[in-house]
């Protein structure tokens, strides 16, 4: 399954973590409306909260070793998708650090790199490009990807004419065989028929028996029990819980029920 | 192995740039013409009211050469600049899910256009053959020009497109500035043209500079190396500015995307 050319997690790989999260905080305007001056924008980092901004994530920090499979815990608004977003490096933090020593996959809005107007074939071009895929890669795995899905009829439809489930089939496929160390998911397989949802999990299990990175953002305790052996709680944008998953659903199942 | 650094910078700079083209040409039946038929049917207009109807004492002979040979790289910058309000806001989703260096975002519209520019130039090829017009040793300038040219656009695109995400009034700002910068720069006249006085200070506007090196292709007396020299140190400059102002912005565009 891991590619000839590249095993991300091959022995030699530096044993260090791959994912290195210290005192990261990000604050966010609470209402879009609101007021910018030329002033505010270019402050760059600082400590200080302005009026009508409140910290999304504060003091977070935590490490992980390659091959840890993470679950991410907490009810809507604690900073969740925000977390995993300074993760993907798709936003920077106010405060603190965030690196990433790896490569990374993300399951985040997986149809965003599709462009209407071109065919499925360009598309799967394109987006794995913009990942970072060498064409002989994309080349090689293209069939692969297409079987995974079920769109081989549809390879020179503009990608507009698909339906939606067939969007987000696409889009999974090219993203996860990306081949990358760490993988980020965000709840998206919410979406999709029953049959390639558990396709999808079939294929996230098999990466990590490949021994990926897992980072994964559900509300599913059932899947986070699948997957994850370990798990932050986030609450009122902290760090409250850094435990093995089960602790981690079970502080977070007496929190809510409380 | 996964391209690193610089190699894989440009690797998807040119996805992007080859993206737009493709979804550019796939989507319309002229394609191509497009691209040129705007700056013709435009040439053509002025080519009609200055020598047709006014008794034109501007610019040189061929009128339709010289009129050309500034209008087709200001289209590049016309579109690059007035694309680049939209650079973010257009790319939104993309922008959120892929970790891509971000000025890609500015440059790719720069590159694009660049290319559409290239394109366009055998039409002025074809009217300086028909129109009498000779090449000058002005014409291994050619590849100056493009590049401040390139650094100018990149510039101004890398001040506008963050700020665009902040001032959604800036994207109107824009268009109308770029309006104006059509009839303040010397594409229907030459900076011969001007008032003595005007002179100094249209060097300061740096398509002066650029379109001064552009049209020394075909008419040696356009070639003002004090246009040239003040437009390429303002094209610097104002490259610096849009690098210091998309660094200290990036941080605020991604949270507001």
């Amino acid at each position: 399954m891991t590619s000839p050319t590249r095993s991300p997690t091959a022995a030699g790989a530096p044993a260090g973590p791959v994912i290195e999260v210290k005192d990261a905080g990000i604050r966010f305007r609470r209402n879009r409306r609101g007021r910018r001056t030329f002033k505010d924008l270019f402050s760059g980092q600082s400590r200080r909260l302005r009026p009508n901004e409140f910290w999304a994530l504060r003091d977070v920090s935590f490490t992980v070793r390659p091959g840890e499979a993470i679950g991410v815990v907490g009810r809507n608004g604690q900073g969740k998708s925000t977390l995993l977003k300074l993760v993907a490096e798709v936003v920077l933090p106010d405060e603190g650090a965030v690196s990433v020593r790896a490569g990374v996959a993300p399951l985040i809005e997986i149809t965003g790199g599709f462009v209407d107007d071109l065919t499925v074939r360009e598309n799967v071009y394109l987006t794995a490009g913009l990942h970072g895929m060498q064409r002989r890669e994309i080349d090689e795995r293209f069939d692969e990807i297409i079987e995974f899905a079920e769109i081989g009829d549809f390879l020179d439809t503009p990608y507009k004419h698909l339906s939606s489930g067939m969007k987000v089939r696409i889009a999974f496929a090219v993203i996860s065989r990306l081949e990358e160390p760490i993988l980020l998911v965000d709840e998206v397989l919410a979406v999709g028929d029953r049959g390639f949802r558990e396709k999808c999990y079939a294929r996230i299990q098999e990466l990590l028996d490949g021994g990926r990175t897992l980072f994964f953002v559900s509300h599913s305790e059932r899947d986070l029990r699948r997957f994850c052996t370990r798990g932050l709680y986030l609450d009122r944008g902290r760090l409250a819980l850094d435990a093995p998953i089960d602790e981690v659903l079970a502080r977070y199942a007496a929190d809510t029920g409380a | 192995m996964r391209a690193t650094g610089s190699r894989r910078y440009r690797q998807i700079l040119w996805l992007l740039t080859t993206r737009d083209l493709k979804v550019r040409y796939s989507t319309s039946a002229l394609g191509y013409l497009w691209s040129i038929l705007d700056p013709l049917v435009m040439a053509a207009i002025y080519w009609f009211v200055f020598t047709q109807v006014f008794q034109r004492d501007v610019g040189e002979e061929p009128y339709i050469v010289f009129l050309l040979s500034a209008l087709l790289p200001w289209m590049w910058f016309n579109g690059a600049v007035g694309d680049s309000t939209r650079a973010f806001l257009k790319e939104a989703k993309l922008v959120r899910s892929t970790k891509i260096p971000r000025t890609i975002w500015v440059n790719r519209l720069v590159l694009s256009k660049g290319i559409e520019f290239l394109f366009s130039i055998p039409v002025v090829a074809v009217f300086a053959i028909f129109g009498g017009a000779s090449v000058t040793p002005g014409l291994a300038l050619l590849p100056v020009a493009i590049l401040l040219q390139a650094i100018l656009t990149a510039g101004v695109g890398l001040i506008v497109a963050p700020l665009v995400v902040f001032f959604r009034d800036l994207e109107r700002a824009v268009k109308l500035a770029l309006r104006f910068l059509f009839y303040a720069s010397p594409i229907i006249y030459s900076t011969h043209n001007l008032p003595a006085g005007l002179h100094t200070w249209a060097a300061f506007n740096p398509l002066s500079g650029v379109f001064s090196l552009y049209r020394s292709a075909f008419f040696a007396s356009e070639l003002d190396w004090y246009l040239v020299g003040v437009g390429a140190a303002m094209s610097v400059l104002l490259f610096g500015i849009g690098l210091a102002v998309f660094r200290r912005t990036e941080r605020a565009v991604l949270k507001e995307i």
